[in-house]
């Protein structure tokens, strides 16, 4: 399969299985319920899709119902994928992200420079690189964010739920119009972040040649052979 | 406590005010209040039997539009029963005594009366430079408050202004001005009840509850009674059907707008906004801002001054633009920016990679130009270096 498409001109490779199934499925998850939120948001934010006038449709209704289960996705991915970074194997645990080891720490430089092309390759890594580890931390904190603003947001409507006990984080986000402006910023970071991640996992598989693109797809990265496990 | 039991119907009816309006003014206390029209009865005798609450009203850092709403209602209704349910002991602007004369009759109805009178508080209180940009008979404002709150059995403060500092607290808030429950800590009971300016049915209906049960309405965390703060106004809007059809005003004037379509898209800030407006109205029923096509702007809201603003706008700009820079604007030409400069640094990287792949290949002609990760020296051991680099070519 992938493997030997790979495996067949780039010699010595060879395919590592680096994401489990779980860290794959969470990640599409997130992937695809935000592409959800963010073209449902942005048409709460300023409907563009309009009830043709004289009708009686539901159409803002709906968007906002489909924003709601597309919340619930996204939520509870997220939330599944940081109880793994503690559960799950290695590659998916939070130490790739936050860089404790001394060793991480040093190639995080190496990896930036290697990135403004300062230096001819990146230090070997199996799993994240030091560098795009961080980034994660960050954009995990993002999705925070974007996790209690849209509760506290939710919590406006809901008298009488259980969801109304959210109504405790309007006052830190300076009321439900603050909770409205940060939710909307943070959801053109996470887009000016997507490009970001699109483009680079584009650019490093073709410049690094080890199927980085693919990996979040089969699981599998293609490394040369003494790439040792602890080169995290 | 005067006593003033009994006497009420003969005030009443010396106004004009007839038993079936009374009457009629206890069922809206009772509806606005969210309780049984049996209630009606229960109301109408505790206000007819009850002694009346002594009452003081005080004004700091406002506009008078508080009391203007409460005394201009257009029918003798809510403003003349209030009034008649309360024995107004001090009122800067509707009392006869002036100068000394106000001063000593506040003094001595805050002794006669310690801890059974109640504040009604107006505008917000200056903390700026000793308290000296609000002074009334050589006392700053925050000196009178807390002498005067202080003692009281309730204060309700009505307004924005008096609730959480309105419009004199707008940045940069050059008084110092607080709310009172932020300028007066230790308010044994503090009801808030913002907007701008206060409904006069919503304080009726707290000072009707207050006579009738003998303790005040439920609150939220900021004070403000449930019944008239418990929901949004998107939440209870007349005109919440074309929002969630899609129908919206685009632009003043247009056709949606002379259809009554809703405000959403032209700013409205009603479904961030908690306060009764759709159900109650304004002068006794007659219209309210959305029910006239224009937007809420949230003036019941904490800061709304600074946080509602631009009133015709969706949200507040970013930090360091323009206040009416479009946030979607700005955050396309960012994503923008940023898909291009990755496809920039890829064709660079791209670029590089083939042009040293192609002089190396002149130099040394080996079989097979290295293409993978090539020898990486500081952190690697030499024969995992090595290793690599053979793995990699
Ligand atoms: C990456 C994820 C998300 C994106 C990109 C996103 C995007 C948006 C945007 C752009 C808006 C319109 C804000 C405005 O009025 O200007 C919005 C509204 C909202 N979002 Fe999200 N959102 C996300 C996640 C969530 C989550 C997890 C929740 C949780 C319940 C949520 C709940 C809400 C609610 C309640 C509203 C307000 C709806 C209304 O006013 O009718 N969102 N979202
Ligand atoms: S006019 Fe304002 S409050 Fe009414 S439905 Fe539209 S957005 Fe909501």
């Amino acid at each position: 399969m992938a493997a030997e498409a790979h495996g067949a001109h780039e010699g010595p490779l060879v395919p590592v299985y680096v994401w489990d199934l779980v860290v794959r499925l969470t990640h599409w998850a997130i992937v695809l319920s935000m592409l959800v939120l963010t073209v449902t948001g942005i048409d709460i934010a300023r409907p563009f899709l309009h009830g043709a006038s004289g009708t009686a449709g539901f159409i803002t209704g709906y968007v906002r119902i489909v924003h709601f289960y597309a919340a619930m996705v996204f939520s509870l991915a997220v939330f599944a994928r940081v109880v793994w970074m503690f559960l799950g194997p290695r590659r998916s645990g939070w130490r790739q992200f936050v860089p404790v080891t001394r060793r991480r720490q040093r190639d995080l430089i190496g990896t930036f420079l290697f990135y403004i092309m300062l230096r001819p390759a990146p230090p070997p890594a199996v799993g994240h690189n030091p560098l795009a580890g961080l980034t994660y931390v960050a954009v995990f904190g993002l999705y925070a964010v974007m996790i209690l603003t849209g509760f506290a947001l939710y919590s406006v409507s809901a008298y009488t739920s259980y969801m109304s006990m959210w109504q405790v984080l309007l006052p830190v986000f300076h009321g439900p119009q603050g909770a409205r402006w940060l939710h909307h910023v943070v959801m053109w970071l996470l887009l000016g972040f997507g490009v970001h991640h699109f483009a680079s996992a584009l650019l490093t598989a073709r410049v690094e040649k080890n199927g980085t693109f693919d990996s979040i797809f089969s699981g599998y990265k293609f490394l040369p052979r003494d790439r040792k496990p602890d080169d995290a | 406590m005067r006593e003033a039991v009994a006497t009420l119907r003969q005030e009443l009816e010396g106004r004009g005010i007839s038993r079936r309006d009374f009457v009629g003014f206890c069922s809206g206390v009772a509806a606005l209040l969210g309780l049984p029209r049996s209630v009606s009865a229960q109301i109408a005798q505790a206000l007819e039997t009850k002694p009346k609450p002594v009452l003081v009203w005080l004004e700091f850092q406002d506009c008078a539009g508080n009391s203007e709403s409460f005394l201009r209602a257009s029918k003798p209704t809510a403003a003349d029963i209030i009034l008649d349910l309360l024995s107004v002991d001090y009122h800067e602007t509707i009392m006869a005594a002036a100068g000394h004369q106000a001063e000593a009759a506040l003094a001595g109805t805050i002794k006669a009366n310690q801890g059974s009178y109640i504040v009604v508080v107006e505008g917000s209180i200056p903390t700026g430079a000793g308290g000296a940009y609000c002074t009334i008979g050589g006392k700053s404002a925050l000196q009178i408050a807390r002498e005067v709150c202080g003692g009281a059995l309730a204060v309700i403060s009505v307004g924005t202004c008096a609730a959480f500092g309105g419009l004199p607290a707008a940045s940069p808030n050059p008084t110092g001005a607080l709310g009172v429950g932020e300028a007066v800590p230790g308010i044994r009971t503090l009801i808030n009840l913002p907007a701008c300016p206060v409904n006069a049915e919503n304080l009726t209906a707290v000072i009707a509850y207050f006579i009738t049960f003998g303790k005040w309405p439920a609150t939220d965390r900021l004070n403000r009674p449930l019944f008239a703060y418990g929901k949004t106004i998107h939440d209870a809007c007349t005109r919440r059907a074309h929002f969630d059809a899609g129908q919206y005003v685009e632009q003043f004037g247009d056709a949606g707008h002379r259809v009554g379509y809703c405000l959403y898209k032209v700013g409205c800030k009603g479904p961030v906004t908690y306060q009764n407006c759709p159900n109650v109205q304004w002068n006794e029923g007659t219209n309210w801002p959305i029910g006239c096509g224009h937007p809420c702007i949230g003036c019941a809201e904490p800061y709304f001054w600074d946080r509602m603003t631009p009133f015709y706008a969706h949200l507040t700009g970013i930090p360091g633009f323009d206040a009416a820079a479009d946030i979607d604007k700005i955050g396309l030409y960012a994503t923008a920016a940023v898909a291009a400069t990755f496809t920039a640094h890829g064709l660079v990287q791209l670029g590089r990679r083939t042009y040293d792949r192609r002089k190396q290949a002149g130099a040394t002609a080996p079989p097979d130009p290295p293409s993978g990760p090539p020898a990486e020296p500081p952190d690697t051991t030499p024969a995992a270096d090595a290793a690599q680099k053979g793995a990699a070519s």
